[in-house]
């Protein structure tokens, strides 16, 4: 094509400008998350986790409604009705108190429904920041090397290597257990695992030759970070923080229990396990329903991370879906056939002696 | 002798000293190694490409061919501005280009451009077609939005991609049509200079003749310079002017293909060309093959003297401890030089020779 044909093309595209949108739309490739979007809705396991995990979420979410219908505002004690003569709690289903009442006859339900706010908003908030503050510390220290990455790598170092409880406790002593230090303390201890990988995925995608390709058209490092390094650590980090997100819980929890997270009235799984543990040989349900939420949402919150890694990368898969339900049997029965196959193949072909010395 | 090596008369037929677009001199690059822990010494150097001298003329493409590890590569960047010179200047357009600060490169970058040698690593594997075509403009601030869009879907059918494509990802295309895609984003700018990196090495034999004439007609539609870096003898013939050729860092012969491929002077010349494959069976029996003797020597401690000294099988005393000059040798044009002592004459027979040696 010659330079009039470039013109002649030119004032073309100009004119089926709309036409040449629509077939764009058409023809548009699927991109990684629609693929991944697939593959995860196949996963049974990751969806029902993804729907558990809502669940949760919704309850949280509503559980002003719960009260409107129990009459049992979270932070309330019910002396008459919440305990029995001898002042503990009373069980499931009594007097309206739909999985009984704690040691002070407040409504459980509500309060692991309040707490579950406290929860997922540590979780989520926390994992937010780390993988922020994971992918920028990453980023900076992988690209530029040298300095920056000494400096930054060794203090990733340090952060991970700290004993984590023991700077959290000694935060809460000295500033007073609150919200705001848990979720200060828990952010500044997830971000240096996901920095540490995001360092080293950085390191391998910036000796790629697009990496070059953007240099050599002048982009700067911040324009190359963030347009041609994170489109490509975007996987990685989603399934780390999905993991972190039940890590986070359950470290709140672990605060909470201790006495140096959430302050009581405030409700939070770790909390209300702390004030179960002098009722557990007479109310069972005390210990049971927080922890069992506990269990399910981190469980959960683990499987759909699971998944989400084997969708984003169908390699992965392969290796561990073959003990996984239907697609595992089918693979399984595909190899057996190829086997037949080339057993067949070796009878019909000819027999070669083996080469010397082979 | 202006068509290659800075001098200053003009050989015969040879553009006038102001038509050079690229002038390369005494370019010098080493890498230096380091020891690993804590505190790095420098141990030794890399020597990439040690004294280089070329000269590109405006409008020409010059073939620059050698082994893997030969300086190659290391040169392009020299001259594209992506790593820093150790010593010598790039002069692009009349103005000094050596080792330009970041901001003062940018207006340079418009002008020089790359095409990389392996399509799938040097298209982000996580944008789409249209964002990486499109991002020389985006950098450069030239077109925005609906008026980007139509300079890439112009670009796109310019090297003979489908425009509706615009929104698919790399993965989605074949070989060839990804390095079609890495020649429209290097065009985008409507570059002086295009370096060519093995731009198809990568391809397989079929596709590589449309890429290269593709990349003809685009120098001839836009009056474009070549710096063109290939292994394959047979493509640097079929699309250069002039050809240097390149070992351990330095140019052992350069001059117009024809001189060059018909008479080779330097014995490593004459090696590299008996060890390209003949199509034609007679030519492919008739012609006596060169086999060098040993591996390519540690650019980090290269042979005294000349280089190529100790797989020569014309090499005598003074070749290890004397560095030849690149000279015209007796006989030939002043364009075509050699770095030799012992230049190959017409009708030797360097293979029998070899087998004296040995």
């Amino acid at each position: 094509m010659s330079i009039t044909g470039i013109e002649a093309a030119s004032q073309e595209a100009a004119a089926g400008e709309s036409a040449l949108d629509t077939g764009a739309a058409k023809i548009q490739g699927r991109s990684q998350w629609q693929l991944t979007w697939r593959r995860l809705r196949q996963d049974k396991v990751a969806m029902a986790a993804l729907v558990v995990i809502l669940v949760i979420v919704l309850l949280a979410i509503f559980a002003p409604v719960f009260v409107s219908f129990t009459h049992h505002p979270p932070n309330i004690a019910y002396p008459n009705t919440g305990e029995d003569a001898a002042g503990n709690p009373v069980a499931p289903g009594t007097n309206g108190f739909w999985l009984g009442t704690d040691g002070t006859g407040r409504d459980l339900f509500i309060r692991i429904l309040y707490g579950a706010r406290i929860s997922l908003f540590v979780g989520f908030f926390t994992t937010f920041v780390g993988v922020v503050a994971g992918l920028a510390v990453g980023l900076m220290a992988g690209y530029f090397g040298g300095f920056v990455d000494t400096v930054l790598a060794r203090f990733t170092d340090a952060v991970l290597a700290f004993p984590y409880i023991v700077l959290a406790l000694a935060l809460a002593v000295v500033l007073g257990p609150s919200l705001t230090v848990i979720i200060g303390v828990i952010s500044f201890f997830s971000w240096a695992a996901i920095a540490r990988i995001v360092r080293g995925q950085t390191l391998s995608i910036k000796e790629k030759e697009y990496i070059e390709a953007a240099r050599s058209l002048g982009a700067g490092p911040f324009r190359i970070m963030i347009f041609d390094i994170l489109p490509n650590l975007l996987a990685p980090v989603l399934v780390l923080a999905t993991l972190y997100i039940p890590t986070a819980i359950v470290f709140e929890a672990t605060l909470s229990y201790l006495g140096l997270g959430i302050q009581p009235p405030t409700a939070s799984w770790g909390n209300i396990l702390a004030d179960a543990q002098n009722f557990y040989s007479t109310s069972w349900w005390y210990v049971v329903f927080p922890a069992l939420v506990l269990l399910i949402t981190t469980l959960a919150f683990n499987l759909l991370g699971d998944g989400v890694r084997d969708a984003m990368d169908p390699r992965t898969e392969r290796v561990f879906a073959a003990g996984r339900g239907r697609r595992g049997r089918k693979g399984r029965e595909k190899r057996q056939v190829l086997a037949e196959d080339g057993s067949d193949a070796a009878h019909a072909a000819p027999y070669v002696p083996p080469a010397e010395g082979s | 002798m202006s068509d290659l090596l800075e001098s200053t008369e003009p050989g015969p037929g040879t553009p006038a000293g102001d038509d050079v677009l690229v002038r390369i001199e005494n370019v010098v690059k080493y890498f230096p190694v380091r020891t690993g822990g804590l505190v790095r010494r420098t141990v030794g150097h890399v020597q990439a490409v040690d004294d280089v001298s070329l000269s590109i003329p405006r409008g020409k493409t010059l073939g620059l061919v050698g082994e893997t590890g030969s300086g190659k590569s290391t040169l392009a960047r020299c001259v594209a501005g992506l790593i820093p010179v150790t010593s010598g200047k790039v002069i692009f357009d009349g103005r000094d280009v050596t080792n330009l600060s970041r901001s003062a490169m940018r207006p340079v970058r418009r002008e020089i451009q790359m095409i990389f040698q392996d399509p799938y690593s040097s298209l982000n594997p996580r944008r789409r077609v249209g964002a990486i075509i499109g991002d020389p403009f985006t950098i450069h601030r030239t077109a925005t939005g609906g008026e980007r869009k139509r300079q890439v879907q112009e670009l796109m059918e310019r090297v003979g991609l489908n425009p509706e494509h615009y929104n698919r990802f790399p993965a989605e295309f074949s070989g060839g049509q990804r390095q079609r895609i890495g020649v429209a984003r290097a065009l985008a700018l409507r570059p002086k200079l295009i370096i060519c990196d093995e731009p198809v090495s990568a391809l397989d034999v079929s596709i590589q003749a449309q890429v290269l004439n593709l990349l003809a007609d685009l120098q001839r539609d836009y009056g474009l310079t070549y710096l063109f870096i290939a292994h394959d003898l047979e493509v640097v013939r079929h699309v250069s002017n002039t050809v240097a050729v390149m070992y351990l860092g330095r140019i052992v012969e350069s001059g117009p293909i024809t001189p060059v491929y018909d008479t080779p002077r330097h014995p490593y010349t004459a090696a590299l060309l008996s060890a390209a494959p003949a199509a034609d069976p007679d030519t492919a029996a008739a012609r006596q093959r060169i086999i060098l003797t040993g591996d390519v020597p540690s650019p980090i401690d290269p042979p005294s003297g000349c280089r190529f000294h100790p797989r020569c099988p014309k090499a005598e005393q003074i070749c290890g401890t004397q560095e030849p000059q690149l000279e015209a040798k007796a006989g030939d044009a002043a364009t075509h030089v050699t770095a030799c002592h012992f230049p190959v004459q017409a009708g030797e027979n360097l293979a029998a020779a070899q087998a004296g040696a040995n």
